[in-house]
């Protein structure tokens, strides 16, 4: 149980995020809980290539080689991150267009769907 | 409200302060791409610092102050030179072989200047999401100004 309690905050970050996107009513909070979720799974990815007593995959000057965690999925997240950054961007634009055409960020107070 | 609108941005104590850490922040960024090969860090996190700094610098001293010296058509120009470097550097490759091929010499490890294409790859990178960055904000920024003048 102790090995994998990791993971397991792991999860209840993601279900934060989860609880954020489903019950809040404003904009500026479902986007704030999909951030939520993007970071939990960014430190899911991170953690499954972390070995014990391990060190950063980086050579430096005078150094011996030592055992290192996984760099395959830091790369992975690195690209993750940039497209969690290039969707909180498009999501932001949107809600900044919708709160011109509404003049609020209440989900219940939008609901003309047309033009 | 009128003193808001002669002076925008923030107070006269954010500004100092914006003054003085803003080329700070600069080089940092410029610190971390140009020891991507040795240090963490690289092309895409020198790039978001330098991104951050341009940030800071709307956020003080407001938006036209930034847009009059660095407007929204330059940020891309430089987007579009940072990969079209990217491409250049590629494409050298092939004068001695193959694509991305290492044409510099591969150098003494753990110097500065060793890692061959990989600085000047860490450096249109920088160009590229830098720049990238500050455009995206600045859009989303000049969005706002047109819609509520109309």
């Amino acid at each position: 149980m102790m090995q994998h309690l990791p993971y397991v905050l792991c999860l209840i970050l993601f279900l934060v995020g989860l609880y954020a996107i489903i019950v809040k009513k404003n904009l500026i909070k479902i986007i704030i809980g999909l951030g939520i979720i993007d970071y939990s799974l960014n430190l899911f990815l991170v953690l499954v290539g972390y070995r014990k007593y391990s060190f950063f995959p980086i050579l430096s000057k005078n150094e011996q080689v030592q055992p290192m965690v996984d760099p395959l999925p830091q790369a992975l997240v690195l690209t993750a991150i940039v497209i969690g950054l290039a969707v909180t961007m498009l999501v932001i634009a949107i809600a900044i267009r919708l709160y011109e055409k509404y003049r609020t960020f209440d989900i219940t107070e939008i609901r003309k769907l047309k033009g | 409200m009128k003193q808001k609108n002669n002076n925008p941005g923030m107070t006269l104590i954010v500004k100092t302060v914006t003054r003085l850490t803003v080329g700070l922040i600069m080089l940092y960024g410029l610190y971390i791409t140009f020891h991507g090969h040795l240090t963490p860090g690289g092309g895409f996190a020198g790039g978001v610092i330098l991104a951050l700094s341009f940030i800071h610098l709307i956020l003080a001293f407001g938006r036209d102050f930034v847009i009059k010296k660095f407007s929204e058509k330059v940020a891309g120009i430089f987007e579009s030179i940072g990969a079209f470097l990217f491409l250049t550097i590629a494409v050298s490759g092939f004068l001695a072989g193959y694509f991305f091929m290492n044409i510099y010499g591969k150098g003494t490890p753990f110097k500065l200047f060793s890692a061959g294409i990989i600085l000047p790859c860490n450096l249109s990178i920088m160009l590229k999401v830098g720049f990238g960055l500050f455009s995206a904000f600045l859009v989303l920024i000049l969005f706002t100004s047109t819609n509520s003048k109309e």
